[in-house]
Order: structure tokens, then sequence, then C-alpha cells
């Protein structure tokens, strides 16, 4: 039993196919509102342990400890003049903001959330090749800031959009290769590892413990594609403004945001998807779905510690480390992988 | 229109981009404009006078005694330095020597001064690099100096602590108390902001061999300061040509032979250890005495007069600070003319920035450490 099918049985009354479009509506509003909810919780633990390292108080005026601050926050940015740069490319510079936060959307949509009590598994899209579909919905995202960037005819944002693009060839192939290195490691003990479910299903013990290397490799790579510090070189705040993002005002500026801080989120939930074990845990039967967002969260709390501790890397560095540092790391992971594999059996 | 334009490239292929004058990078109101050929910095001109106010020839219209509110808005960050300066030049035309007792006063809230100065640099180069957090820990220590002046004076950053020959209120003992608690806890705290940026390998390789200045051309440009000990030049106006009672007291001048923007980097920090090292043997020589010169009693303050020409140099905490007074003999000065370090400091960036990349360019000047009160004047 999934949300979908109980959602489909309560529809049931209306026939087959309109029952099931109303369940698919109805799954994709949820997945909306779970988003947008998480973000918000995210932003304000986020301002909040800002605050505590940085010896000040944080969001305390609004709501009861300032819950409510980002809710404001969020009508004063619908409320103000979407303010659109005179040499502007019209038709991307609008949709550049929508695709980024449907990219990120769309990959929550693909994650397996796990079981919860009595609602049954979470999964919103099931497929066969999740873990494909995931990565190609997670490379829809840089696309919307690189056409921010070169639409909104601002030099700063071009600049910010190039070292997207440089940034993204450099990290993209060697986390490729880490999932390919899990891929290998489940194929033994699952017909079809290239379902998340499956993969998640087969970690006896977390794959973090025998692919430390693609963990160490996969989390940089995922810090990197969610343009968290140190690796914010593509809207570095103090150098290009606010990079791709620097002509956006109002709501659109807000997709952004929203991506911004989603997609650390979103990485933090696909690592410990990955590696970390998922769902998995005593009474998982019952509470997968808790074991993943507190595992998700731990991560994105390392992430926010390492974003308020650390300078920006400069792009050079970082390309560097992508191709000479990253991908020998990868590889390396992907052989240890194999060995255990086909040489141990495991 | 701050590069929100796309201008064509010119005949190398460069792009123009204005940085500033409102630019999160730019401390104050510099504008950078930059060449860029990609990430590549091919020239930088730096354009200044957006804070111009005048403020030498208007001191040219006020009695002596009341420059001072101008020179404490120069360098706004460290305007005790300012004030001792100023005071130099004028204490020297007017006649009017400061008792032992006022020497001393000025050595120590001149020292605190730069303390709080350098970590205002100290966070906001922090900031420069991307690196949010060390920036309040130096604002937490900077405050508690201002405390220690809004004691004095009641002021926090425009103090106009000092007047001609003399201060405006005497020493306390609590005052003292203030200053010896905090010189003892100070130094912990500061090896704490200090760790969190060198312990940082990213901190170290945006830092370390970046921004070379070698010290003929920093000589040449006139660069004075922290900037030129951090290339290898042991230059220091207090220990060169001593002031006040800087010749009395017992401290080293941090030089480095490194030449980057590591080396400005640790010869401020060092610079730091040293002022609390002169505000604790300072704090402890004050001798007893009155705490201004007769001569320049506040009845008799804007009747004086000066005549002839003088210059005095202090060393502020960007670098040799000089006044330049000519006196005509009237209660005004005939031309009041000061030599800025920031300025001549900031001369040298086109130098420091060429075929370096933006984020470097962007590091390069947080190291000079520019306060646009003082550039433009």
């Amino acid at each position: 039993m999934n949300v979908l099918t109980r959602l489909a049985d309560f529809f049931a009354a209306l026939g087959h196919y309109p029952a099931y479009i109303l369940a698919y509506l109805f799954e994709t509003l949820f997945l909306i509102v779970f988003v947008m909810v998480s973000l918000i919780a995210m932003i304000y633990i986020f301002r909040k342990y800002m605050a505590r390292l940085q010896l000040r108080i944080g969001p305390n005026r609004v709501g009861k400890f300032g819950t409510l601050q980002l809710i404001a926050d969020s009508l004063k940015l619908v409320g103000k003049e979407s303010i659109l740069p005179s040499g502007r490319d019209d038709l991307p510079y609008r949709i550049a903001p929508i695709i980024v936060f449907l990219g990120l959307v769309m990959g929550f949509a693909l994650l397996p959330y796990g079981p919860l009590y009595f609602i049954g598994s979470l999964t919103v899209t099931h497929s066969d090749v999740s873990l494909l579909l995931l990565f190609a919905a997670l490379a829809i995202m840089p696309i919307g800031e690189i056409l921010a960037g070169i639409s909104s005819r601002n030099k700063y944002a071009v600049v910010g959009a190039l070292r997207g693009v440089a940034k993204d060839v450099s990290f993209e192939i060697p986390m490729m290769i880490s999932v390919l290195a899990l891929v290998m490691m489940a194929s033994a003990k699952t017909a079809n590892p290239l379902n998340l479910t499956n993969l998640v299903e087969v970690q006896f013990i977390p794959y973090g413990i025998p692919q430390v290397i693609g963990l160490g490799v996969f989390f940089i790579a995922m810090v990197a594609r969610a343009s968290f510090s140190p690796f914010d070189m593509s809207e570095s705040d103090s150098e290009l403004v606010s990079g791709h993002s620097t002509e956006y005002t109002g709501m659109r500026f807000g997709m952004f945001y929203m991506g911004l801080f989603g997609s650390i989120f979103l990485s933090s939930l696909i690592v410990s998807l990955l590696y970390l074990g998922g769902y998995n845990g005593p009474y998982s039967g019952y509470a997968g779905f808790i074991f993943l967002i507190i595992k998700g969260l731990i991560l994105v709390l390392i992430s926010f510690t390492i974003w308020l501790s650390v300078p920006r890397i400069r792009i050079d560095k970082f390309v560097n480390m992508g191709w000479k540092y990253l991908l020998p790391a990868s590889i390396i992971n992907l052989i240890i992988a194999g060995v255990l594999t086909l040489g141990l059996g495991i | 229109m701050m590069g929100s334009h796309i201008s064509k490239p010119d005949e190398h292929g460069w792009v123009e981009l204005n940085m500033g004058p409102q630019h999160p990078s730019t401390h104050g109101v510099l504008r950078l404009k930059v060449k860029l050929d990609g990430e590549i910095v091919k020239e930088v001109e730096p354009v200044i006078g957006y804070l111009h106010r005048n403020a030498e020839k208007i001191c040219e219209l006020d009695y002596y005694c009341d420059s001072m509110i101008y020179f404490d808005r120069m360098d706004y960050v460290g305007a005790m330095n300012m004030e001792v300066g100023y005071l130099e030049a004028a204490e020297k035309l007017l006649g009017i020597p400061p008792p032992e007792r006022v020497q001393w006063i000025r050595v120590v809230m001149a020292e605190l001064s730069r303390i709080a100065s350098h970590l205002v640099w100290a966070g906001a180069f922090g900031l420069d690099l991307g690196m949010l957090t060390p920036f309040f820990y130096c604002f937490v220590e900077r405050e508690k100096v201002l405390r220690i002046f809004v004691e004095a004076c009641g002021s926090r950053q425009e103090t106009n602590y000092m007047s001609i020959g003399g201060v405006y209120q005497d020493f306390n003992d609590k005052l003292v108390h203030d200053i010896l608690e905090f010189t003892e806890q100070f130094p912990k705290k500061l090896d704490d902001i200090f760790n969190a940026y060198v312990k940082n390998d990213i901190f170290i390789s945006r830092t370390k061999g970046i921004g070379i200045l070698e010290p003929e051309v920093a000589l040449d440009y006139g660069v004075t300061g922290p900037m030129l000990r951090a290339s290898g030049v042991d230059y220091d106006v207090r220990k060169a040509e001593p002031y006040l009672v800087y010749d009395k007291i017992n401290f080293d001048v941090p030089v480095s032979y490194k030449k980057d923007n590591l080396a400005r980097f640790l010869v401020r920090f060092e610079e730091m250890r040293q002022a609390i090292k002169i505000i604790n043997q300072a704090v402890k020589k004050i001798p007893d005495g009155p705490y201004f010169n007769p001569k320049a009693k506040k009845s008799l303050m804007i009747r004086l007069r000066g005549e002839g020409e003088v210059y005095a140099r202090t060393e502020s905490s960007k670098g040799e600070f000089g006044v330049y007074l000519v006196g005509d003999g009237g209660v005004k000065p005939y031309r009041v003319r000061v030599r800025s370090p920031s300025l001549k400091n900031l001369s040298v960036l086109p130098y420091l920035a060429k075929d370096q990349m933006i984020a470097d360019l962007v590091a390069i000047s947080g190291t000079i450490d520019l306060v646009f009160g003082e550039v433009d004047r």
C-alpha cells in the first residue's frame, strides 16, 4: 500500500482513470506543500543556528520564537515590485526561476521516503529507473541558473553563470562515478539496482561504510551542486553581488532562494538514502520516514556549519579539485566496490 | 548603470565592469573600473571621491580647537589615531605642549583605537573571502573597546576625546580598571579569531602567495603602515620618529618578508598583540598631574594663534598619517593638508591586482584596509 493507491481508493467512486488522475494531482499538491513547509523549517533552523554561531539571537519577533518570520518574509517577497531589467532576454528571464523550482520539486518527487505508520509507503513517483531519473532531474536546476545568468544581461550574472558551468562540469563526473560504484555493489543483491527503493533496501549495512571514499566524493559534489559555501562561487556575494540572481527581485528571487535551501535539503536526503541507509533503522516498517528526515537534517546541519566556518574556494582551485582529486578518488572507489562485490562477494 | 548592460568587448577582447560604488565587496564607496578577460582582471582603475566632504577646507574656516571633529570623521574606525595626528601638528604650531600625563593617556587611547580599527579590518576581510562568522567575534571585541571610549568621553566612534594641550576628561580608576580588564581577556579572544582564520586550509590557499607587493614598489607608491611592513620594510613612525612617549615604551614592530596577503594579515594581528603590550605598560605608567595645559583652558581655546608651518607624522592604524598646518598668526589655520595613508595604499591596487582573478582582486583590496572617510576626506 502506498499513498497513491490509498488516494485512488478514496476517489474510487469516480471510476478508475479519474480517480488516479485526482490522486496524482493531490499527491503533487502534498509534495509541493511538503517541500514548502520543509523549506520554511529549514531556513528558520538555518537562521537560528547561524545566529547562535555568530553570537546573535536570530529571528525572535514575529510569532513565538520568531517562527512566523519566514512566512512574513515570503509575504514581503510576494508583495514586492518585480523589477525587470530593460535589456533582458524576456522568455528565458521569466522561466529561469520556474525551471529552478520545478527541478527541485521533481527531485523531491522521485525520492523514496519510506513507510510511515498508517499511511504506508510515501513515495510519490514510482519508477524502475528512479535513480537515473533523479540525476536527470538534478541536472535541470543548473540550466535554470545558467539561463538566468545569461538572460538578465548583467555582467555579474554572466560571470556567475560561467562559473556555474565550470563548477557543474567539474563535479558531475566524479558524482556519477560514485553512484556507479553504488549500483555495482547493489547489483549483487538485487535484480534492479536502478530503482532507488531497491537500492535503499539492499543496504544491510549503510553503503557509506564500505564506500567511505565514495561518500566523501558524493557529499562534496552534492554540497557543490547545491551552491553551498565553500562552493558558492557562482553567487559569491562579495565578488559578484549575487551571481546569476543579481537582477531578480520579489518572488522570482524567492524561487532562487528556495532553490538554494531546497537543494541542500534534497542533497542531504539523497546522501542519506544512498550512503547512510536511508529509511532503514529499527522499526523502519513503521517509522522509516522519520529516520530519513533525521539523517537528512543532520547532514543539513553539517552543511550549514561548513558554510558558516570556511571561506569560499576560488573557482580555478575548485575545478582543479574536481579533476585532480575528486575524479581519481571516485575511480579508486569504483575499483574498491568492484573488488568488494566481485572479489569478496559482499 | 552598475554593470547592468553588457557592453561590447574592447579591441583586446576585454570587458569593462564597474565594481561599486554600491557593491558588497567595496569597503565604503570605492568604485573599481575593472577590465576583465573572462575571470582574469587585466586592468583596475580605482575611482574615488564619492565621500569627499572637503574636510581640509572646512578646517581652514574653523578655529584650531574646532577642527578635531573633522579629523574624527576621517578614519572613523580608528578616530583616536586621527586626533593624535592632528594634535601633534596643532600643538607644535601653537606652542602648547601637552603635560606628561596627557601624553601617556593619549598613547593608551591611540593603541586601543588601533585595536578597534584592526578588528574591523579582520572581520571585514573574512567577509571578503566569504567567511561570515569571525566578523561577529571581531565586533564583539571591538564593542568592548568602544565601551571604554564611552566611559572616557561619552562617544563610541567619533570620540572627540582629545583637545589642544590636553584631553577632555581625566582618566579615573574605573577607566583604568576597565582597560586592564579588557587587556587581560583580549589576547585569548584574539587567538580564537586568529585560529579561526589560519587553521583553515581554504583561507591559507586564498591568501598565501597572492597579491605580492615588492618592497621597492611599495616604497615607490608611498605605501606605509602594516602593508609596507608586510613587504619587509621595517618602518614605523612610532620607532623611526617617536612622538608622545613611544620612546619610553618597550614594544616590537612586526615585520614580515612574505609580501603577500597572508603576511599583511599576520602583521596586523601581531600589531594588535603589540598594542596590548603597549597599553599594559602605559596604563601603569600614567603619572599624576594636570590633564590639560593651563595655556589651553577651555575659555582661552578659541583665542589660540599660530604662526609658521608644521608637518607632523604619526602612525595611524592604516599607515603614516601626516598633517601639514600653516598658520598666518590668526585664530584659524591658513592651510590644512592631510597625508592619508589609505589613499596612498589604495594607489598600489592596480599594480597588485593586475592579472589576478576577480576573487583575488576582492581579497587584495580587502588587505589594503581602506576607510573611505580618510581616502576622500
